[in-house]
């Protein structure tokens, strides 16, 4: 249970709007959250009840209008650009619906882009970057481009690379949205092994099966967490 | 909506994009007008004849440069028209994607943008006209304020005409092209996400890994959108090609045209002579690029103009031997004689050149081993064993003779074999250099008309006072000539600084050209670049990956343009060039800093993305 371990992150009065032109929309409207070191938290709600700004949000992609978002004891609101930017590379692996790799480096390039940013020792990048290939079952596409791969290998690699720079927190968005089903099993796997290792993960999804993984589903509406499933 | 009512709109909707081709094309029109109308007010024209404003030598020089950056400057604006709307359209091809799939038609959709292209040309040719004609009647203005005499000619509506319509056709011909190709594509391929009318459909990967992240992904993006990286480096190398002509080769020719009309009026050099003659060959040698009144035309073999032997000696012992050039100056007429050559087309056959042609000149008697100048010669200059030999102007050599070196030249009924042809400012190139002694017997006179001393300038203030102590009471005058050839150097320097300064608003268009490419890779890379932003990468990573890719392309097309620029300049426009180390490392500094700006102003786009928030971008559909 959050309140039993060690705070990953903590969310107070948490509100996000978006402007478009005269137009203001509340992506999250006063939510708090508490989420605990080595949780699993699905997120799960209809489309634009405010999974995603949250999960930017919480990975210090963007920063809230009010409110505060601690995150490894980090106010993230506060924190500017660059230090942010480094936040994300150390402690932060993010894992999108629509895999965001790199199209111009090859699958174990890419999973080497966050340890590169860290720069870290190539020997160690090489190394460590074949490991994660290795794990997700994808060695022999190393020096495939990701147009070359399939979706459930670029969602594969996208999992390697999350991984690359070993953060403490995971969070993901709709992982299995763009896959069949039988694809969308092997990241349920990679999820299950992420739980089992002790990663704090937050996920947002309409997959039942990863919300099965989870210790907490919060159902999220308008911008506020409208019910929680323990 | 009208016809017009859309492409208006699409047009005015996108400002920047707009304002690039407008710019872009505007400038490039405004250098060509200008550098024509300019040439033709100061009397040579781009067809390279002498149009009775410099000696023929001056004008080759003048108007081979205009005429190459004219030409270049063509090149650069319809090339950037081309690249400009090769990138828009490359960023449009969704959108007309969206047109045919609301019911429009290929045909509708490439009507649409046609007319937008119009829009653009006709807008950019005819503000570029206006520009390029103003800033030659500023130009001359400027040069009439500054104490030089040059009128303002009524420009040739003709030529303003061929370039405004050359402009345009080309436009539109290299234009088309890239509207056609993206009115062509597929409806459903068009609005597909992942595709890219600019992107190779397979991502090449040679690998230089080794030389770090940001290059990696600089090197591999560019390899990926080869077809308008190739464009924009052929676009920026005509750009740099024209800038670097402009600038290296505008400062090489500044240089060699100054040294020119040095060699041939001289440096410290000091004319004595009757004030009716030094007045008349003060006219003569003020005529070289200005229009210069007349003078009342007097005889310059009256006795009374002659100069005493005995004060060639006093001269020569009070300056020491060999500082004085005595010369026996008359105006006449002068004759072509037909020539023979050997026929290269028929062996051990001969044809006979010529047109016997003649025209007024200055015909000037020299010893050849006491001349104080030294003419760029075509050929060789009098020596003293010479007698009917002569070395003519460069405007009477090709004026006068159809190949001066094989033909002879007649003088007072004389035949003189001519030896060389020299390049002299005096009297507009019309003029021919005998020996003294054979002009003598036949003008019946003996002695000189002229005298010309070189002094030396650390002992001029005591040379000129003894000079002054040996004329006075003869009735003779001096006249130091430094003050007529400072007057046409600074004549040339105004003049090159002028021909120079619209070209160099070219940089102008390279920035634009490397702005547009640089949207076009950021606008495509956009979603790639917030990803690396998610990842960790900081907006300062993001901006070294752009300007690592606009630095290639700079350094390439830098590397074709400025090689391109200075070997046109050498082999091509400037005979003899003098070439100043100092200023020519000055102009190649600041044309690599001219670079350094290029790329960095570029960055504009980059900066935009990486200020953007990460979330916004990555949340974006691909």
């Amino acid at each position: 249970m959050a309140k039993m371990r060690e705070r990953v992150v903590f969310a107070s009065s948490l509100c996000k709007e978006y402007r478009i032109g005269d137009v203001v929309i509340e992506a999250l409207k006063n939510l708090d959250l508490e989420v605990g070191k080595g949780e699993f938290v699905s997120l799960y709600g209809p489309s634009g009840a405010g999974k995603t700004t949250l999960l930017n949000l919480v990975g210090g992609l963007d920063k809230p209008t009010s409110g505060r978002i601690i995150v490894f004891d980090q106010d993230l609101g506060a924190c500017d650009e660059d230090f942010l930017a480094a936040f994300r590379a150390t402690h932060v692996g993010f894992v999108f619906q629509s895999y965001n790799l790199i199209s111009t480096l090859t699958a174990l390039e890419n999973i080497a882009f966050p340890m590169e940013l860290s720069e870290w020792p190539e020997e160690r990048v090489q190394k460590r970057s074949e490991k994660l290939l290795k794990t997700v079952g994808l060695s022999h596409r190393a020096d495939h481009l990701p147009a070359q791969l399939s979706g459930g290998e670029q969602q594969r690699v996208a999992f390697a690379r999350a991984l690359a720079n070993d953060p403490p927190l995971i969070l993901v968005d709709e992982p299995t949205g763009n896959l069949d089903l039988e694809t969308g099993l092997e990241i349920v796997r990679i999820l299950e092994k992420l739980k089992a290792g002790g990663k704090t993960v937050i996920a947002a999804t309409h997959d039942e099966r990863i919300e099965q993984l989870a210790d907490r589903t919060l159902r999220m509406q308008n911008g506020r967490i409208a019910a929680a499933d323990e | 909506m009208s016809d017009l009512g859309f492409p208006w709109k699409d047009l005015t909707r996108r400002k920047f994009q707009t304002g690039l081709a407008v710019a872009g094309l505007t400038v490039s029109t405004a250098t060509t007008v200008f550098l024509v109308a300019f040439g033709e007010s100061l009397g040579f024209s781009v067809t390279l004849l002498a149009g009775g404003g410099f000696t023929t030598g001056f004008s080759y020089v003048f108007s081979g440069f205009i005429l190459v950056v004219s030409f270049l400057g063509f090149l650069a604006g319809v090339s950037v028209t081309s690249f400009l709307v090769s990138t828009a359209m490359a960023e449009r091809v969704r959108d007309v994607g969206v047109m045919k799939a609301t019911g429009s038609t290929a045909e509708t959709a490439f009507s649409y943008f046609l007319t937008e292209l119009s829009i653009v040309v006709f807008t950019s040719c005819t503000v570029g006209t206006l520009l390029g004609v103003l800033a030659q009647k500023a130009c001359v203005s400027l040069l009439n304020l500054l104490g030089f005499q040059v009128s303002q000619k009524p420009l040739n509506l003709w030529v303003l005409l061929i370039i405004f319509v050359a402009f345009a056709l080309a436009s539109h011909v290299l234009g088309v092209r890239p509207i056609k190709r993206a009115t062509k594509v597929k409806t459903a391929e068009a609005l597909s996400p992942i595709f890219s009318l600019e992107k190779t459909p397979q991502p090449l990967r040679t690998t230089p890994s080794r030389l770090g992240l940001t290059f990696k992904i600089a090197y591999r993006s560019l390899l990926r959108r080869r077809s308008a990286t190739l464009r924009a480096i052929a676009c920026l190398s005509v750009v740099l090609t024209l800038t670097t002509v402009a600038t290296v080769g505008g400062a090489v020719a500044n240089q060699t045209t100054q040294s020119y009309a040095e060699r041939a009026i001289g440096r410290n050099v000091i004319l004595i002579g009757h004030p009716d003659l030094t007045e008349q060959y003060a006219s003569f040698l003020a005529r070289a690029f200005e229009e210069a009144e007349e003078t009342k035309p007097i005889d310059l073999l009256d006795p009374k103009y002659l100069i005493n032997e005995s004060l060639i000696s006093e001269l020569n012992s009070l300056l020491g031997d060999g500082r004085v050039d005595p010369r026996l100056v008359l105006a006449t007429t002068v004759h072509e004689v037909p020539g023979i050559i050997i026929d290269p087309e028929e062996p051990g056959g001969y044809i006979i050149i010529g047109d016997e042609r003649s025209h007024e000149a200055l015909v000037l008697g020299v010893d050849p081993g006491r001349v104080v100048n030294d003419w760029l010669t075509l050929g060789r200059f009098l020596n003293e064993t010479d007698e009917y030999t002569a070395v003519i102007g460069d405007s009477l050599a090709t004026e006068n003779f159809q190949n001066p070196q094989k033909q002879n030249v007649k003088i007072l009924g004389e035949d003189f074999e001519i030896a060389g042809v020299c390049l002299d400012p005096l009297n507009k190139g019309y003029v021919a250099y005998v020996p003294l002694e054979t002009l003598s017997i036949l003008v019946n006179r003996t002695g000189y008309n002229l005298l010309f001393l070189r002094i030396d300038p650390s002992e001029r203030l005591e040379a000129v006072a003894d000079i002054e102590g040996v004329l006075s009471g003869t009735g003779l005058e001096f006249l130091e000539l430094n003050g007529v050839l400072d007057k046409q150097l600074d004549f040339l320097n105004s003049l090159w600084s002028m021909v120079m300064f619209l070209p160099l608003l070219s940089l102008v268009t390279a920035v634009l050209c490397l702005l547009s490419y640089t949207m076009l890779s950021v606008t495509g890379e956009q979603r790639e670049l917030g990803i690396m932003r998610a990842l960790g990468a900081k907006p300062r990573t993001i901006l070294k990956i752009v300007l690592t890719e606009t630095g290639l392309l700079v350094l390439v097309s830098g590397a074709i343009g400025i090689t391109a620029g200075t070997l046109i300049t050498w082999l091509f426009l400037i005979p003899e060039p003098v070439i100043p180390p100092l200023s020519l490392a000055l102009t190649f500094g600041w044309l690599l800093l001219a670079l350094v700006v290029i790329s960095l102003t570029s960055l504009y786009p980059a900066v935009r993305v990486a200020k953007q928030p990460v979330a916004k971008i990555v949340s974006e559909p691909p």
